[in-house]
């Protein structure tokens, strides 16, 4: 039986973009919905990414910490154990979350949809239920936040049995003995580093020199460093040719040069695309860009008037923090709201191990911009606490104007990388110089001492007052 | 006659119980599989691929490698959750010689006039795990699992059909054929946690096998099982096999645990068009 029912503001999806979409709606008078497929709410952030993940991530890491520690205790980890074991209270943080989020939703009073959305023009919407029921509602906005789906290569044969994408690559059962990580991008390098810190004897294979190229290439090669030092394998510049299961018991990975890389199990991690196949854009004239993404303008609208979008759906920077922001600004510029002062300034955090972080500009950037940006670089392994935790394999640096005065940005490798980049996020948004991370106390000891090193290496460059501190 | 059939199973029961005590659970093979098995691992021409496939398709097969592939014996410090697991852990070499230590030393099936309906639940219970495969994978959901889960998740039935006969012959009494259909059926349901457990199946699979027929009460297995349910569902529909009648497709669109999974329709549309492509696998692993 068909309902028509009609809301000033719909939002197609409930990842980290669509939910704060749709509670800057409620809280702005509007009636809203939220169109969800899943029975839980939250999208591939919480239940296939993010979450999951950075859970298995702080296992591995402890993992990793005891078997450093052998001295202190004799730790291997049993074999074949279990990945659920790993990924363990999964199953209270998903229900939390989830409880939290139906709360959030029902107390601005949210509608929560639950069934599959379908454009029948730019201003009506189709949603099917699980049991083939249909409605169609009018909306006077709309903001598209249903996110990314895992790119699939024609020469990659995913199954989801021996051959896995991100979506699918927690649902192994097991940990396997070897595993084949194609890509070099963001969650390629999470998940290789976090399975060889498990103990799975990973290689990495992308067509790239290195990993993470959008970072500088001295971030990049510490990650590989350690990466190799857990006993990676990193294969770059390799052009993948094909790969299969060989029916027996191995992935088989062809590469252009002739080689061959054989594993129990591969992850293909080679981008993800806007998951809008079952939206029908066309019918509210809308299509994908030549990145098979959907284009907006400043205020996150599309093509047509009305529409918006936002998350991973755009593309880059592709960030639960970003999405965030673009949920609420999307709803904000739809309805003629304030935006508020929010900073534009989104810090990058890669869960690897160790971690990565950045804000504001890179080297490279700070060089193509200003020309000759002083840098400085402090190693984990010259810092007290570094010594002390074991966290050796690290650096911070520093990048500032050619001056040697205004931070532009700040890049960290190394374990707390994504708690510590803050510290200089405030510095660049309060247009600090960096002498302020030398006339300021840090605790004794604590890696956030690094900022003071490198503070110390610009203003040596700088050439003023060597010997003041 | 329902009453006669109920108290019947529930003597075969009480009679099994009694075996259970004793450890003598017996889950027969077929003598054409035993025999395949012993060919195929003498056989220095056949490769492995060939064992592997005989293993993953034959329900009572798989339940004894992975048994003995899971003992202390194989596995000391670990517990194998999936065939293909054994066969990555333990190399084929080590499972060709299980399979034909399980087959040389099981009890085979010997069930005059009846080796007919064994074949077609031997091959109802792997279309089930084939199926099963596809539903996970279509879930993202474990695959493996799926598997090993669907092929033996009615693993109580080879069991009842061998305790039944033993009985009938212990006992120089016969059934007529729709009774002793209607008794294995009862009695199949009601081992096949029991056997699952005893033969110390992975946890999953006990997990699955003992909610097969109520997945809500499954707790933290109930998505696994309810993927095991669905594949038995579009095993029943497509298999084809005598005996296991389709539904018609409004009957089976309205399955309530397609919904309880969030497939929706045209996600059952997808999985349907690979009905084809799942007789062709069946019919390739029992070649």
């Amino acid at each position: 039986m068909s309902n028509v029912t009609s809301y000033d503001l719909v939002v197609v999806g409930s990842g980290p973009a669509g939910q704060k979409a749709a509670i800057q709606g409620a809280k702005a008078g509007k009636s809203v919905a939220i169109i969800e497929l899943d029975r839980e709410l939250g999208g591939a952030c919480v239940h296939r990414g993010t979450i999951p993940s950075k859970t298995l991530r702080e296992n591995a890491l402890r993992v990793k910490n005891m078997r450093l520690n052998a001295e202190l205790a004799q730790f291997e980890l049993a074999e074949d154990v279990e990945l659920v074991t790993l990924i363990d209270r999964l199953d209270d943080v998903l229900d939390a979350h989830d409880h939290y989020m139906r709360n959030q939703i029902e107390r601005n009073q949210v509608d929560l949809l639950h069934g599959k959305a379908s454009f029948v023009s730019s201003k009506e919407i189709e949603i099917k239920s699980v049991r083939g029921e249909s409605r169609k509602i009018h909306f006077q906005k709309m903001v598209i936040a249903s996110g990314s789906i895992p790119r699939h290569p024609g020469n990659i044969a995913i199954d989801h049995e021996h051959i896995f994408d991100s979506d699918s690559i927690l649902s192994m059962l097991y940990l396997p003995r070897s595993l084949s990580v194609l890509g070099g991008g963001v969650i390629a390098s999470e998940y290789a580093s976090i399975f060889q810190a498990l103990g799975v004897q990973v290689t990495m294979i992308d067509k790239y020199p290195k990993p993470l190229g959008f970072l500088d290439d001295d971030l990049c090669t510490t990650f590989v460093n350690a990466f190799e030092s857990m006993g990676g394998r990193w294969l770059g510049n390799s052009v993948v040719k094909q790969a299969y299961w060989d029916g027996l018991s191995h992935v088989v990975v062809e590469l252009e040069n002739g080689d061959q890389v054989k594993s129990e199990k591969l992850l293909c991690a080679a981008g993800r695309i806007a998951n809008v196949k079952i939206l029908d854009i066309e019918k509210a004239d809308l299509q994908l860009n030549e990145r098979g993404l959907l284009s907006v303008d400043e205020n996150l609208q599309t093509a047509v008037e009305g529409i918006y979008a936002a998350g991973d759906i755009i593309g880059p920077p592709s960030l639960a923090s970003a999405s965030m922001e673009q949920g609420r600004r999307a709803v904000c510029n739809a309805f003629d709201l304030p935006v508020g002062s929010m900073s534009q300034m989104i810090p990058t955090g890669i869960y690897s191990i160790p971690e990565l972080s950045s804000v504001g500009l890179t080297e490279d950037q700070a060089k193509k911009q200003c020309g000759e940006p002083i840098i400085g670089i402090a190693k984990f392994n010259e810092i007290a606490r570094g010594q002390i935790s074991g966290s050796q394999q690290g650096m911070l640096k520093i990048v500032c104007d050619n001056q040697g005065q205004k931070v532009l940005g700040v890049s960290i490798v190394g374990e707390g990388a994504t708690e510590l980049v803050h510290i200089g996020q405030m510095a660049i948004l309060s247009e600090a110089n960096v002498d302020i991370f030398v006339e300021s106390i840090f605790n004794f000891p604590t890696l956030a001492e690094a900022y003071r090193v490198a503070a110390l290496a610009v203003i040596a460059k700088r050439g003023n007052r060597v010997n003041s501190y | 006659m329902l009453m006669e059939i109920n108290q019947l199973a529930q003597t075969l029961v009480e009679s099994f119980n009694k075996k259970i005590h004793s450890n003598d659970i017996e889950i027969p093979l077929l003598s054409e599989v035993a025999s395949r098995v012993i060919r195929l691992t003498q056989d220095s021409e056949s490769g492995a691929e060939d064992l592997a496939k005989l293993i993953q398709s034959d329900q009572t097969l798989a339940a004894h490698v992975m048994r003995i592939a899971n003992s202390a014996n194989y596995s000391p410090n670990s517990s194998l959750v999936s065939l293909q697991q054994a066969i990555a852990r333990l190399g084929m070499r080590v499972i060709a010689d299980i399979a034909l230590a399980a087959s040389i030393n099981s009890k085979i099936f010997s069930a005059p006039g009846y080796s007919d309906f064994i074949a077609q639940q031997l091959k109802f219970s792997l279309h089930s795990g084939v199926w099963a495969k596809e539903v996970a994978r279509e879930c993202r959901r474990n695959v493996e699992a799926a598997f090993l889960a669907g092929l033996l998740h009615d693993i109580g039935k080879p069991v009842a059909i061998h305790v039944v006969i033993n009985y009938l012959q212990s006992k120089n009494r016969e059934l007529p054929r729709q009774e002793f259909l209607q008794i294995v059926s009862l009695l199949g349901r009601k081992l096949n946690g029991f056997v699952a457990r005893k033969w110390e199946l992975p946890n999953t699979v006990c997990e699955i096998v003992e909610h097969f027929n109520d997945y809500e009460q499954a707790g933290k297995a109930k998505e696994s099982t309810m993927i095991v349910v669905a594949g038995a569902h579009f095993a029943q529909q497509y298999s084809n096999i005598e005996g296991r009648e389709a539904l018609s497709t409004d009957e089976f669109l309205a399955s309530a645990v397609f919904a309880d999974l969030n497939l929706y329709p045209d996600d059952i549309a997808v999985l349907t068009e690979k009905a084809d492509l799942v007789r062709q696998t069946v019919e390739a692993m029992s070649a």
